[in-house]
């Protein structure tokens, strides 16, 4: 593992949409410290850059806790997008990111509030392909949507097939703007805006025990794929399904050994899957072949909280409620490399109180895909220029090609033959 | 053009033929290299499969002869190795392992010979490392952080035969300079700096808006100095230093590529770039009297 930052607090995060993403973290609701501390805290930290001594470049203390917080994307107005974030009274509040970096003050920074839920909000998201609009999950069921542009008054989905309790988390469709998914009693809701309802509901029995769905997550591009999965200890699974046939999954992901309660499916990457849970660990895995990629080292409580840094899907942070929020790369091949010796004793010592003692376990080593070129040239001696382009899925062609760059004269031919 | 069927069973991430340009070398993700010899005709017998790597081979990269048929390769499973060819039965053997990057190696590229044998890498992990082979067969290397979150690319500078190309030890280290690209969206101009002995961050070029995929430097002095970079942004900036040593941008074209661009390469006179994105299409590009990019022509499929 490359350990990239470790961020003591027991908080609740999201990470900016940035290429050196920031990360936002609040202190979670429901969680008290060690030394029963109860002030909240909202900090922003830039966890790739070294000089700042593991200090946050901002914090601000609240007077609520948090249950969830949520960083859109930049859109008109708002150059590094909005924060939002759902406080444990119920109350949602709406700052602009690029003015709390820079005046590091929550009030100049807040741009909207709103008491809307009676209950605690534990599902906040914004949509992917319209950035202003958010949705909220709360308690008795109630479901909101936000436009961050003009905030109107929230308006709600629509009727729900049976009646809802606590919303548990959220998803917008990556592709199709007006559909999202909630869990709420175990159960996974499908909605659409445009027809004002909830359009599928999903469940699952299997071995005797039903599965309690409490975090869902779309598959990036294809709309009608998604994951869900279940927080009950006695089945604790990770289905995939095909919307075209509700009433089965498509692929069980087994390997969690208690409840599962965080899900985020890589965006750039449809092989690529990370869920922790209650059994406080964080697995990789290929959702599409339903393999168990590796293992990163646990925590020493529940991991509830874990997410991919939206546009560096290299890395990505797990919280826990043993007070931490790790950020670590997702590839490692340290564990293959050779191991350096250490020249003097004073090295031994200073090596081995820094190594990690857990390290993670990769079942399969499968590269990313946004790692995979698909295209490459090359020129060579005599203008020759070899090509690699590719052909059916997996397949590549190389060609070598001679071209007529020999001649200095700048035509506007076809140099090639 | 001369195609070479079925050279692996998973995608092809790089082609290359060595300096003479007759003997090709290619790498994929299916974790194996294949060499190829032309045999004097104009196709393409497979000679060997070197396999060793625990992941999808990214780059290859061949040796200057003079220090024999060396192949280099890098790979997702963060190691480095190096492949010699045995002048009497061809047979090709491993020589050399290098284990230096904590992840996947992206980008390798040996220094103009002058400078001797010289292995740059670039690595997920941030770092970038300089491997010497030194002719007592010993090798040393040093790695340091280049860019955050990961080097996608590494390309050495050509060396310039001016007054100062050899202090008076005869040491050439003082040439060494080469670009990196990252998946900050920056390009970042490296030297050695005998004062400190160590590798010196020169300057740090700001255009792209995404991950840098590739950059390559002009291999010749005999035209001007250019280094392209080529973006996850779909676009490819030319980079070049005005009188007062400043790097300035000019876009290839003026609006974007249609997809992603994956790679470029300079001919070896320097004065053709092509490109390569990821929709398949393969174009070349040319300087025109005024200073402005133009387009040779697309390579056909």
């Amino acid at each position: 593992m490359v350990k990239i930052e470790e961020i003591s607090s027991t908080a609740t995060f999201a990470w900016s949409h940035d290429n050196i993403p920031l990360l936002v973290t609040g202190t979670i609701a429901g969680a008290v410290d060690i030394d029963f501390n109860s002030t909240s805290t909202c900090q922003i930290w830039d966890v790739f850059s070294k000089k700042k001594g593991g200090k946050p470049d901002v914090s601000c203390t609240v007077e609520n806790k948090f249950y969830k917080l949520a960083w859109s994307k930049p859109f008109e107005g708002r150059k590094r997008g909005v924060i939002a974030g759902a406080f444990e009274n119920g109350s949602i509040e709406f700052w602009d990111a690029d003015i709390l970096i820079n005046t590091k003050d929550l009030e100049k920074a807040s741009i909207h509030k709103s008491s809307k839920h009676t209950g605690p909000v534990r599902a906040l998201q914004f949509n992917p392909n319209q950035s202003h609009i958010l949705v909220s999950g709360g308690s008795k069921g109630e479901l909101y949507i936000w436009d961050a542009k003009t905030f109107s008054e929230p308006t709600v989905p629509g009727h729900a097939m049976t009646p809802m309790d606590d919303i548990s988390s959220v998803a917008w469709n990556n592709s199709v703007s007006h559909i999202f998914a909630s869990t709420s009693n175990g159960y996974t809701s499908i909605w659409d805006l445009k027809s004002k309802r909830e359009v599928l509901h999903l469940s699952y029995s299997g071995n005797g025990a039903k599965s309690n769905f409490s975090c869902v997550a779309w598959h990036p591009s294809q709309s009608t794929k998604l994951v869900t999965a279940s927080d009950s200890d006695n089945s604790p699974l990770i289905l995939t399904w095909d919307l075209r046939n509700a009433n089965a999954p498509e692929k069980i992901l087994e390997g969690h050994s208690k409840g599962v309660l965080s899900l985020d499916w890589c965006k750039q990457d449809p092989e690529l899957l990370i869920s922790s849970g209650k059994d406080n660990s964080t697995i990789l895995w290929n959702p599409i072949s339903g393999i168990k990629l590796g293992e990163y080292p646990t925590t020493a409580n529940w991991a509830f909280h874990t997410r991919f840094a939206p546009a560096v899907p290299d890395v990505f942070a797990t919280s826990s409620f043993d007070g931490k929020i790790i950020v670590q790369s997702l590839q490692d091949t340290a564990e293959a490399a050779a191991p350096t010796a250490p020249s003097n004793d004073e090295e031994f010592w200073s090596e081995i109180s820094s190594k990690e003692t857990q390290k993670p376990k990769f079942h399969v080593h499968q590269a990313p895909k946004w790692l995979k070129n698909t295209s490459s040239v090359s020129f060579a001696f005599g203008s020759k220029l070899v090509v690699v382009r590719s052909d059916n899925p997996g397949k590549s062609v190389v060609t070598v090609n001679k071209t007529k760059i020999g001649s200095s004269i700048a035509s506007k031919d076809n140099l090639t033959k | 053009m001369v195609t070479v069927a079925n050279a692996h069973d998973d995608l092809i991430h790089d082609a290359v033929l060595d300096y003479y340009g007759k003997v090709l070398a290619t790498c994929s993700s299916d974790k194996t290299i294949k060499v190829f010899d032309t045999d004097g005709t104009d196709s393409y017998k497979l000679i060997e499969t070197l396999t060793g790597h625990e992941g999808p081979v990214w780059q290859v990269s061949w040796a200057h002869p003079k220090f024999g048929s060396i192949l280099a390769s890098c790979s997702y499973d963060g190691k480095v190795f190096i492949w010699k060819e045995s002048p009497e039965n061809r047979h090709w053997s491993m020589i050399a392992e290098h284990a230096v990057h904590s992840a996947s190696v992206n980008s390798i590229s040996w220094a103009p010979h002058e400078l001797g044998a010289v292995l740059l890498c670039g690595s997920s992990d941030g770092k970038v490392s300089v491997i010497d082979f030194r002719e007592d067969g010993t090798t040393t290397h040093v790695a340091f952080p280049a860019h955050e979150i990961g080097v996608n690319s590494v390309s050495w500078a050509p060396v310039t035969h001016s007054n100062n190309a050899k202090d008076t030890s005869g040491n050439t280290m003082s040439q060494r300079r080469f670009v990196t690209g990252g998946s900050d969206n920056l390009v970042k101009i490296w030297h050695f700096e005998p004062s400190s002995n160590t590798y010196v961050e020169e300057a740090t070029l700001e255009g792209h808006t995404d991950w840098v995929r590739d950059v390559a430097w002009t291999p010749s002095v005999l035209v001007k100095s250019y280094i392209a970079s080529a973006s996850q942004d779909r676009s490819v900036l030319i980079w070049s230093q005005d009188n007062s040593g400043k790097w300035k941008s000019t876009p290839l074209k003026d609006e974007r590529f249609s997809d992603v661009v994956w790679r470029c390469s300079w001919s070896h006179s320097g004065n053709v770039l092509a490109v390569s994105s990821g929709d398949n299409k393969i174009s070349l590009w040319k300087e025109d009297l005024h200073g402005k990019w133009e387009s040779a022509g697309d390579v056909e499929q």
